[in-house]
């Protein structure tokens, strides 16, 4: 599956270009930040404290309108002033309306978005490529059939299918416990992570229609190699064929599209949770809608979040470049992008 | 095979594929938790009310019947009557259709004007500044999320320097064409660019840069070909060979992947419109799901589903017409 050749292939091209190096310190990044948000992040991402609230990140200030009221001589008079708010160490990229602290929103929404993206795209690659294995390799009349529901499914944009399946379904969440704070490590952070699982189903459900398309494609130049033939004529099963030959022969293609579909489910993911769908609310695209009822007052609330997911796309685009370049086949391109 | 027949067998192909579309968003009430009769009936309502409702609605047919029924009013263009509304789904639904048309062609128009051209003087500058430029813009273009990248154009330019319009559709272009018309005065279409543009650029951005990257690839491609060299040794000249012979084949492989990525066009034009306020399909699908309002949703997405089909269709046949080795695969 992985010979050494195409090892080698990966290396002198990670070596050659300069994307696919900032392509994987992105994404190495973007997982790490990921993996160990609860010890990266300064606060926790939930706590709120209404006195420290829109304060702007390092760097900029901002003027707030403040009225206090005084008692002189037995009556109220009610002063207003004007007074700049400045940035804290404390709180380096600001705060939200709430308080919360930005940057450890930033840090611990790589964690749904990364999560989202990968096992959205796992269980994509899972039926896709199974589907559409089983219909290139038998082709003819199962193809036909097979392929056509396919076609069905990709007959909708997945935006809308994925708000119209979500919107109806409902936002099933699985809290899984975080294991930094179950071992004590970082006590006081969110004790659970939430995975917004309608969300996951639904993304591979919109997308396991490119994986069939590519795994077809693969399997019906692969049904007539002669390697194929004569496995048949040893009287070897279709089930075996397809797990030790076609499978095997078809990774290459597979992977480059899986790579650009988590940035892609990634992308999707965040447009769910910006229009409230998607139930998580530790998550780049939540941020984002929040902060853009405060865009006149603290343009940052929805401008951090928003470049976090540029990064981590940007990343995840240039390693499947990367991929692309190195092992160089001749790949269809899936839906991407929102 | 002719080009006639490849589009009739394109176009029934495209038949099967509306009739699943149909089934399937037929099937996915009845995927969908709760019974349709909770969206209109009031929360206090009698058993017998509710059955009485069931029964306005058709609900207490068998599954079939309600299928073959659904079928055949769509087939005569009725969509049923608004849960809520009372009023014909086919009327609400179809008055979305322009609002989400125009900014999906605004949105396309300036990708191409700005996508082609971006791309061949970057692969005709490879290694200079012009092209890393190009190159950097559509890698950013094509990982931004366009809802983001809307909002932070409402925050430079509508906030900061009040250029534009934060949200609404106040005059269609129809209108804004039918005053210039009548009038004489262009201000109904200048108001009309005034709000599309913001929303056309954010729904743009994506295909411009994606646009971008295939002419460039597809160019320098192109230009390491043998029959570039052979044109060039018989003397042509170089803008001939580079505008005539070059970019004439890189375009067959953008349409391909333009027509695979028109879902992302509808999509992202979902999301634009809920950004802008506009009055079009993705806003209304949104809000009938969060009413349940089953007509306008069942509506609003065989519209979207037919007129990707439809659109896909249109695009095999210029592919077809540019590649005409396709018709004979």
């Amino acid at each position: 599956m992985i010979s050494p050749r195409t090892l080698r292939n990966l290396r002198s091209e990670l070596r050659r270009s300069a994307l696919a190096k900032l392509g994987v310190t992105l994404v190495v990044g973007i997982f790490l930040m990921a993996v160990f948000a609860p010890v990266l992040a300064p606060h926790d991402p939930t706590d709120q404290n209404l006195n420290d609230s829109q304060l702007p990140p390092l760097g900029f200030s901002t003027t707030e309108n403040r009225t206090t009221s005084e008692f002189v001589d037995g009556e109220v008079t009610i002063v207003e002033e004007e007074v700049t708010v400045n940035a804290t160490a404390e709180h380096p990229l600001g705060t939200d309306s709430l308080g919360r602290d930005v940057l450890s929103r930033t840090i611990y929404g790589a964690r749904t978005s990364l999560l989202v993206g990968v096992i959205g795209a796992l269980l994509a690659v899972l039926v896709g490529v199974t589907y559409g294995l089983v219909a290139g390799y038998y082709s003819g009349r199962v193809d036909d059939g097979l392929m056509r529901a396919a076609d069905v499914m990709l007959a909708f944009p997945s935006l809308v299918l994925a708000i119209a399946l979500i919107g109806l379904w409902g936002r099933a969440a699985i809290r899984i416990p975080d294991p930094f704070v179950a071992a004590g490590i970082t006590p006081g952070m969110p004790p659970d992570i939430v995975l917004p699982g309608t969300v996951v189903l639904v993304v591979a459900l919109v997308n396991w229609g490119w994986f069939a398309r590519v795994a077809r494609g693969e399997a019906l130049s692969l049904r007539s190699q002669e390697y194929v033939t004569a496995a048949r004529s040893m009287g070897a099963g279709d089930a075996f064929i397809i797990r030790t030959h076609v499978f095997p022969n078809s990774v290459t293609p597979i992977l480059v599209l899986a790579t650009i579909q988590v940035a892609a489910i990634i992308l999707l993911e965040s447009a769910l949770s910006f229009l409230g769908f998607s139930g998580a609310t530790l998550s780049w695209g939540f941020d984002i809608a929040q902060g853009r009822q405060y865009l006149s007052s603290s343009w940052w609330i929805a401008t951090m979040p928003g470049i976090a997911i540029v990064l981590a796309v940007v990343g995840i685009n240039l390693v499947g470049d990367w991929l692309r370049d190195a092992l160089d086949p001749g790949i269809e391109q899936g839906e991407g992008g929102v | 095979m002719s080009l006639g027949r490849f589009l009739i067998k394109r176009t029934v192909h495209g038949v099967f594929v509306v009739w699943g579309v149909v089934t399937v968003v037929f099937g996915l009430r009845f995927l969908t938790p709760g019974s349709p009769v909770n969206a209109v009936a009031p929360l206090d309502a009698s058993q017998e009310l509710r059955q009485r409702i069931a029964r306005d609605l058709g609900l207490n047919k068998p599954l079939y019947e309600q299928y073959f029924d659904y079928l055949f009013s769509l087939l005569q263009g009725d969509m049923g009557y608004s849960y809520l509304r009372g009023i014909e789904a086919s009327t609400l639904v179809l008055g979305r259709v322009p609002a989400t048309v125009e900014l999906a062609v605004a949105a396309s128009f300036i990708a191409v004007v700005l996508s082609i051209p971006l791309g061949v003087i970057a692969a005709n500058r490879r290694h200079e500044p012009a092209d890393y430029g190009a190159t950097l813009f559509s890698l950013v273009g094509i990982s931004t999320p366009n809802f983001w990248l809307g909002i932070m154009l409402i925050l430079v330019l509508s906030v900061q320097f009040g250029l534009f319009p934060t949200s609404g559709r106040p005059l269609g272009l129809y209108p804004a064409l039918a005053l210039l018309v009548t009038e004489g005065a262009p201000g109904g279409l200048l108001r009309w660019l005034h709000h599309i543009f913001l929303p056309a650029v954010t729904l743009g951005t994506y295909f411009t840069a994606l646009i971008t990257r295939l002419t460039r690839s597809g160019m320098l491609d192109e230009l390491g070909k043998s029959y570039v060299r052979a044109a060039r040794a018989k003397g042509l000249p170089e803008a001939l060979v580079r505008y005539r012979h070059a970019l004439r084949n890189t375009l067959v492989p953008i349409v391909t992947v333009v027509g695979l990525q028109l879902g992302t066009l509808i999509g992202g034009a979902v999301i634009t419109e809920a950004v802008f306020s506009w009055p079009g399909l993705g806003s209304f699908l949104i809000r009938s799901i969060n009413v349940r309002d089953w007509p306008l949703i069942q509506g609003s997405l065989v519209v979207i589903g037919v007129s990707f089909v439809l659109v896909n269709i249109v695009v095999d046949a210029l592919y077809a017409y540019l590649d005409p080795q396709v018709v004979t695969e």
